[in-house]
């Protein structure tokens, strides 16, 4: 099912790009954590209270004041949404939909390795992109605060958003990558790949902006990743992140049997 | 032995008692309905073993659909393909094992090198070893440590030849191969050609010039807005070939009175004297014999030319 030479070409193609996720994530990471003041409540929080509407769009609403609320509200609620969506964005057109609309699919059908492996591959190429993001940001977490906050943060709660955050991902990568098989023009691919995640994420922005278009949340996949009752322990967030769990796995099987069944006009 | 066949010798009406062929490829009532008149419209033709088939058309005829389907990169709509008795688009990954393919456009993975491709399709196609990869990039000359995006046409041209042969395929379909190639390459790839054929490979070449297919294949289709205008071996389609000669004489006078002659001329322009010859190439001879004859040239006929000598001049 799977080709390991073309899995290592692809992670030659997308190391790049994730070292630069990665370094802004550290940056990101440091600079919010270090805004963590356990007494006083963090200079965050000020702002969130000068500027409630502002700060409510991008999801960062303080909940209580531990620790991994805090970087629920801070990291979770714009910074690890956004993030790992462009990179499933870029990613999945470079796998897939460009190799076909500049050609160069043509060398890796012309060959005796199955249309279902050329994707299935490039799908774990994607996977494995998006879980090393996660990872790298759950051990970028734990360890920031560990050296500034020592004790301070619920390691088990913050893997469990780490966990649900990953699922929201893969669902969202599933998207882009359904998109980047089904097209075979690379602008089309983008187009849609990163304009119904996109089009999820404002209605999600907007259902946290006013209280008339809260209802709005019920349109936008987004609210199933739910970060306050992840931490709560609620059964509905865990719930969320299984639909979100199956849905990535209906949603990457789609994409590797319309690849396999499509023309190619290579 | 099996039954003995009846072997088309090549010749017409020329055939010899042997074993029966095997048909390679297989294609019944091929179709693909692109509208506007564009596609392929039920193409049917069989290649045996051991044959060089030329798929001749013009730009545009439907050579590389009909090729896209032997490949499995399109589903047939209507009709059916088949390689070796297998299905061309559902057990195409099997029937890549022992093909090679160049096709009819370049795109490679532009960041890496020539060999950094190479090797990676060798992997990719699990080969055991490099195969012919560097008994090929000596024959065509090729340095393959340039980058693919910085390489040339006629550079990017052989890495594809040498990604289609370097396995040894017992089956290749070449779409253009020589396009892009200088004339010494040209002859180089038809050599190489020549070399598989006496070695019992099976070919599919499509071309859009009849001198390339002329010099390597035993039979040709012709491929006209998407239908099979003829199958025929290539003697028979040389055989109705009309040459075309064009005799520079030393004065404008001279060549008047040499068109004058009796020859079928075609044209008379200045001291240049354009004739057309269907079997007695010895009379002209004779005639510019007696003539201040200073060059004479062949022009390369086009295949529109050919074939409607090859019916005639019926065009519809």
């Amino acid at each position: 099912m799977m080709n390991w030479t073309l899995y290592k070409r692809g992670m030659q193609g997308i190391w790049k790009m994730l070292v630069i996720f990665c370094a802004v994530l550290t940056m990101y990471f440091t600079i919010i954590v270090s805004m963590f003041d356990p007494a006083l409540g963090s200079v965050l929080d000020e702002f969130a209270k000068a500027m409630p509407d502002l700060m409510a769009v991008v999801g960062m609403t303080p909940a209580s004041g531990e620790l991994v609320s805090f970087m629920a509200a801070y990291l979770y609620g714009f910074l690890m949404l956004v993030f790992p969506m462009v990179f499933s964005i870029l990613s999945a057109n470079k796998l897939i939909a460009r190799h076909v609309d500049r050609g160069s699919m043509t060398y890796l059908v012309a060959a005796p390795v199955r249309r279902t492996t050329v994707a299935f591959t490039q799908m774990k190429v994607m996977g494995t992109g998006l879980f090393a993001l996660v990872f790298y940001a759950s051990m970028l977490g734990i360890v920031t605060c560990e050296l500034s906050f020592p004790g301070e943060l619920a390691v088990g709660t913050f893997l469990l958003l780490n966990a649900g955050v990953l699922c929201l991902q893969l669902f969202i990568g599933g998207i882009c990558f359904l998109s980047s098989c089904f097209f075979n023009d690379s602008k089309y691919a983008v187009g849609v790949g990163a304009g119904i995640p996109a089009l999820g994420f404002i209605i999600q922005m907007m259902a946290n902006a006013g209280k008339e278009l809260e209802n709005a949340k019920y349109a936008t996949f987004f609210t199933l990743f739910d970060s306050d009752g992840i931490i709560a322990g609620e059964a509905g967030a865990y719930a969320g992140m299984a639909v979100l769990f199956i849905g990535a796995v209906a949603l990457f099987a789609a994409a590797i049997a319309v690849f396999s069944k499509k023309d190619l006009h290579i | 032995m099996n039954d003995s066949c009846l072997i088309y010798t090549g010749e017409r009406s020329s055939f010899l008692r042997g074993e029966c062929p095997v048909n390679i490829c297989e294609i019944q009532g091929l179709t693909r309905d692109y509208g506007k008149g564009r596609g392929i419209f039920d193409l049917s033709f069989s290649i045996q073993q051991g044959e060089i088939f030329g798929f001749l058309g013009p730009n545009g005829a439907g050579k590389t659909t009909t090729i896209r389907h032997l490949m499995g990169f399109l589903k047939p709509v209507k009709g059916s393909c088949r390689i070796k008795g297998m299905d061309c688009w559902k057990n195409r990954a099997d029937i890549q094992k022992n093909l090679g393919y160049i096709p009819g456009e370049m795109a490679f993975f532009d960041d890496m090198t020539g060999a950094e491709f190479l090797s990676f399709m060798a992997k990719y196609r699990k080969m055991k070893a490099s195969g012919r990869k560097q008994e090929l990039l000596d024959r065509f000359e090729l340095d393959e440590r340039v980058k693919l995006k910085k390489m040339s046409k006629g550079m990017k041209q052989k890495v594809g030849i040498v990604t289609a042969f370097m396995h040894d395929p017992d089956i290749l379909i070449l779409d253009e191969p020589t396009s892009g190639l200088d004339p010494l390459m040209q002859s180089r790839f038809i050599e190489l050609v020549l070399e598989e054929k006496a070695r019992g490979k099976t070919i599919l070449m499509s071309s859009h010039m009849f001198e390339e297919v002329e010099r390597t294949c035993h039979r040709v289709a012709i491929i006209r807005n998407g239908r099979l205008a003829a199958t025929d071996s290539v003697d028979a389609l040389k055989a109705a070939q009309v040459k075309k000669y064009v005799i520079t004489l030393e004065s404008e006078d001279s060549a008047s009175a040499f068109a004058g002659e009796g020859l079928q001329v075609s044209a008379v322009s200045q001291n240049r004297v354009t004739v057309t010859v269907q079997n007695d190439i010895k009379e002209l001879i004779s005639v510019m014999n007696r003539y201040p004859v200073t060059n004479i040239s062949a022009p390369n006929q086009s295949l529109e030319e050919i074939f409607m000598q090859y019916y005639g001049g019926d065009r519809s």
